[in-house]
């Protein structure tokens, strides 16, 4: 209200609310400690300990000394079934962001474009809601599904299709990759609903009006226009999976390991020093990612949103 | 208007498509449900039953029973200290008691955005070797906050960012002090950030497997019950749990949807929007 009636004139605020003194600056810096802590105390020195833990080494009795070497890194990068999990990961996380980018794009165009907005805005929360029940729950249900004796098994036995149940999807990377899809894609839906939901379609007409082909119009008027949303979903699910330990582990099998399975076991049997190597590899690597990207980084928005 | 004759195919395609996302989506949920009914002790198709069995098995299990308990606790403790935490940093963060807030932003964002794995990892180098702390509910709340809190301050920063502060010098300029400012001003304002900023801790919490699971204790949390359960063999009372946590989210979130939009037909709100 106020904002009307000031018009021209620069708000300025009162007096009242400014005050100063001595230790003004430490006084409204203080709510920000327990925060600060956290952020610091139980998350960046954790991993600061975790990278001088990978440059050391551990003795007989498995207890980390501190032999600086960069031992740990040779070791993984020398190790052809480690480096082979590093780019099945890779592999994994392109081809499961790809796969939620082009589902996840044709049911936002089609929601944006073909559907009211408040059939769409209803359609995405049926499309999220999934996103909030329980992940692990959601995977373990996904093995009664995909496994041998699972329901697809028995549905495409009952049609006839095949005779004997197929190992085709369970206990391998197939598993691995429908899960994934299964969970990342509300996430993808999400952010590209909200960038199309802002584009006028009507500019699609206007350039074929011009004469360019729908393919064209598409790649040079739609394309250039929702590339943020497009490049939020793709850091939104390939960083995500460059951690995933839980779906390889229930559906994917012993040949379906991702790179973050190698970090858990390695401490699971107690090699800190080389499971923390690979460990930061990982981090450093989304660290990267992050700081390239990181204009896109409204994770408050993806979270709040539908 | 140059309207291909592929429109009206393409459009059914979309649409069947979209249906065919539905359902993707919501298979597995659906079999996770009719299989708590199953009376086989291997679930499968065809359903047998219905029977309310595992049900009752699901509540004369101790352990599982003291897994809930923990992970209610755990997720009540983490949403009213994340939700005061974060709170907190964010009027800081956004009311300018900081030398850096765009790095302090997109510092917040790293807890969110790196793989939970590393999170847990390095905690349980961090309590083990370097704290000697024992393991226990104690750790997993910490490890837990360094997710929600983060999720809390962008939320509630968000909405402080669109706030328009001519309503608090009004309300200083009609003689409030700063804390009535805060309490009768600010806080109705932005209560709809806080609330979505603690519904998605509690959600998460429940939730948290991945950090939790290299910060548990000997005191599991559900989801690290139900992952020992059925990694070890078929249990098929976890349908059971997962039909009522399940019916429990959903509840939350109506309830969360519902309330939140209810705030949102508040005036002041668009107004603090609109400035």
């Amino acid at each position: 209200m106020s904002t009307e009636i000031a018009g021209g004139t620069a708000l300025v605020p009162p007096a009242a609310l400014d005050t100063e003194g001595g230790g003004r600056r430490l006084r409204r810096f203080a709510p920000f400690l327990p925060a600060a802590f956290i952020l610091i105390g139980l998350f960046f020195v954790p991993l600061a300990i975790m990278f001088v833990f990978s440059l050391w080494d551990t003795n007989e009795n498995l207890d980390v000394v501190p032999r600086w070497s960069l031992d740990n890194y040779i070791n993984f990068f020398s190790n052809t079934t480690y480096v082979r999990s590093l780019g099945k990961t890779m592999i994994m996380g392109a081809a499961v962001t790809v796969a939620c980018l082009v589902t996840a794009f044709a049911v936002a165009y089609f929601l944006a474009r073909y559907v009211s907005r408040r059939w769409a805005r209803l359609a995405l929360l049926f499309i999220i809601v999934p996103f909030w029940t329980s992940y692990l729950l959601r995977v373990y249900s996904w093995q009664a599904i995909l496994g041998e004796k699972g329901a697809l098994n028995q549905l495409l036995m009952g049609l006839g299709l095949i005779s004997e149940p197929s190992r085709l999807f369970v206990y391998n990377d197939m598993g691995t990759f429908i899960v994934l899809v299964y969970v990342y894609v509300p996430f993808a839906a999400l952010v590209l609903y909200a960038s199309l939901e802002r584009f006028d379609f009507t500019q699609l007409t206007a350039a074929q009006d011009l004469g360019a082909s729908p393919a064209r119009a598409f790649r040079h008027v739609l394309l250039p226009q929702i590339r943020p949303g497009l490049i939020t979903a793709c850091i939104f699910v390939f960083i995500p999976i460059l951690g995933e330990f839980l779906t390889p582990s229930m559906v994917g099998g012993a040949s379906g390991l991702l790179i973050a399975n190698l970090v858990a076991n390695f401490f699971k049997n107690a090699l800190i020093p080389e499971g923390a190597a690979v460990g930061f590899l990982i981090a450093a690597f989304v660290l990267v990612l992050l700081i390239i990207f990181r204009k896109y980084l409204r994770v408050e928005d993806v979270y709040t949103r539908g | 208007m140059p309207v291909s004759r592929y429109a009206r195919p393409t459009r059914w395609v979309l649409r069947l498509w979209f249906w065919a996302l539905l359902v993707f989506l919501y298979v597995p949920i659906v079999f996770m449900i009719a299989f708590s009914f199953d009376e086989s002790a291997t679930p499968g198709l065809p359903i047998q039953g219905p029977t309310l069995h595992w049900y009752d098995v699901m509540l004369h299990n101790r352990q599982l029973l003291r897994a809930v308990g923990n992970t209610v606790t755990v997720a009540a403790i983490v949403a009213i200290l994340a939700t005061i935490i974060g709170t907190m940093a964010a009027f800081v963060l956004v009311r300018g008691g900081l030398r850096r807030p765009n790095a302090t932003r997109i510092a917040f964002t790293l807890p969110i955005m790196i793989p939970g794995v590393l999170i847990g990892v390095s905690l349980l180098i961090f309590f083990a070797r370097a704290t000697d702390l024992p393991l226990s509910l104690g750790t997993v709340i910490a490890g837990q906050l360094v997710v929600t809190v983060p999720f809390v301050v962008l939320i509630v920063a968000s909405r402080l960012q669109g706030f328009d502060r001519s309503l608090e010098w009004a309300a200083a300029d009609l003689g409030a002090s700063p804390r009535q400012a805060v309490r009768h001003i600010i806080l109705p304002l932005i209560a709809p950030a806080i609330l979505a900023g603690a519904l998605i801790s509690v959600t998460l919490s429940i939730d948290e497997f991945v950090i939790t699971w290299f910060t548990v204790g000997s005191q599991p949390t559900l989801p690290t019950y139900i992952y020992t359960k059925v990694k070890f063999g078929v249990t098929p009372e976890v349908n059971a749990v997962a039909t009522v946590m399940l019916v429990a989210t959903l509840l939350i979130f109506g309830i969360a949807s519902f309330v939140l939009g209810r705030w949102r037909r508040l005036p002041g709100r668009r107004r603090a929007k609109a400035a």
